[in-house]
């Protein structure tokens, strides 16, 4: 039994060792301006993801709390580092809060979504 | 013989069922809209995935029989259509006094019938069958045991944001009835069980990424949880043994970006179901994150 527990356990840790260079669902890691937080006006989203992401599939709307659309330029992730994605916030936001929503398609093409609010301070 | 009537309709619905299935955005992992729900170990997630539980070991300080146990065991599920896999699930087991034996091998055949992204909502239904005369001689039964199941899952994602500190919670539930193939057997009655649970969780990785930032990175990853699980007897019973059994299981899961550990203790919740704490370990891998375009990709209708 133990040598079959050991070899178990060897098996085991041969996944975990393609996994961490494995694809993966793209999960929301960090934002800017960051999730929840209260910041002064920004001047783009920014998104880090737990993988890379396909910017023609990927997509980021932002709305004012009245539900308004603001207007944003195109995603595109950063140069040389594809698990970020940026769209620039055409216009100077007012205070108040925000909601961002995405969907992300990871370079392996499975698809997530999220969304979470940002206030801009007066 | 069916009327062509029949016919028309069953073919109709299977046609549907399989529009769904490429419709629906739930097959990878159990994710539905924005929820990811993890792998749980007292009873099943909703989601049908091909996946790799390796091991899951399982220490008892007293079983129900009275002995001390330790089980390892391993599952692998592959799926053969997106949302239809099948699972196979095995492994040896210790138990003192009892000895060393294999379990018998048990199969469920899965499907991820539907979710509903915008309430984080999904559910399955299954066949599991515990094969009789397969393992160690002392562990098995001489029996097939067949049990249809159902499991579902729900996050609460969809609240309003005034209850932004509840959205991360979700609930999945099973329920299960384990008919055996023989009513008798070595002069014992084999009863019909009524199997069912749910699990509370509360999603850290959803707070990160929809309520506020968690600058840990380690914290933003758990899921702590607490599972139920419950089992009765409801036909043939023996006399005497008309009792609920079950554990209460709180414990944490660690989720990765491809696998996931998960740490839970057992709580028997009478002496009929054991007796002082034990704990459950698994490593879980994601094969369709691993390896999505040969080992993690269903059979058939694989394409993206």
């Amino acid at each position: 039994m133990r040598d079959r527990l050991a070899s178990a356990i060897v098996v085991s840790l041969a996944f975990a060792l393609a996994a961490s260079a494995a694809y993966a669902h793209a999960q929301l890691e960090k934002a800017t301006p960051a999730v929840g937080a209260a910041v002064a006006a920004p001047s783009e989203i920014r998104l880090k993801f737990s993988e890379g992401v396909e910017p023609r599939f990927s997509h980021i709307a932002l709305t004012a709390a009245d539900g308004a659309a603001v207007p944003l330029g195109p995603a595109k992730v950063e140069p040389g580092d594809p698990t970020t994605l940026v769209a620039p916030i055409a216009k100077t936001l007012a205070p108040g809060v925000y909601t961002v929503r995405w969907s992300a398609v990871s370079v392996d093409t499975h698809h997530t979504r999220g969304d979470f609010d940002f206030t801009v301070k007066p | 013989m069916m009327p062509a009537h029949f016919w028309r309709v069953v073919v109709g619905a299977l046609a549907a069922v399989v529009a769904a299935s490429w419709l629906s955005p739930a097959f990878a992992h159990a994710v539905c809209g924005d929820r990811i729900f993890p792998a749980t170990l007292g009873i099943d997630d909703p989601g049908v995935s091909d996946e790799l539980a390796l091991p899951t070991l399982t220490w008892l300080p007293k079983n129900s029989g009275g002995a001390q146990e330790f089980d390892a065991t391993a599952s692998w599920t592959k799926t053969i259509l997106p949302g239809l896999g099948l699972s196979f699930t095995d492994g040896p087991t210790w138990r003192g006094p009892g000895g060393y034996g294999w379990e018998s091998l048990d199969t469920e055949l899965k499907y991820n019938f539907f979710c509903v992204a915008a309430f984080e909502f999904m559910g399955s239904v299954g066949l599991d069958v515990d094969w009789g005369r397969t393992g160690t001689r002392t562990q098995y039964e001489p029996f097939n045991t067949y049990t249809p199941v159902l499991d579902v899952g729900k996050g609460f994602g969809d609240l309003p944001k005034s209850l932004n500190v509840l959205r991360p919670l979700a609930i999945t539930a099973e329920v299960s009835s384990s008919v055996p193939g023989q009513s008798w057997s070595d002069g014992n009655q084999n009863p019909t069980t009524l199997n069912y649970g749910f699990t509370l969780q509360y999603s850290l990785p959803y707070y990160n990424s929809h309520i506020a930032e968690i600058d840990n990175d380690f914290l933003k990853r758990l899921v702590p949880i607490t599972e139920f699980v419950f089992s009765k007897p409801i036909s043939n019973v023996p006399p005497g043994a008309n009792l609920t059994t079950g554990t209460i299981q709180p414990g944490l899961v660690y989720m990765a970006d491809s696998w996931q550990l998960a740490v839970e203790s057992i709580m028997p919740i009478n002496g009929a179901s054991g007796h002082g704490v034990g704990v459950v370990a698994e490593v879980h891998f994601f094969l369709d994150d691993i390896d999505p375009d040969s080992l993690g990709k269903p059979i058939f209708m694989g394409g993206k």
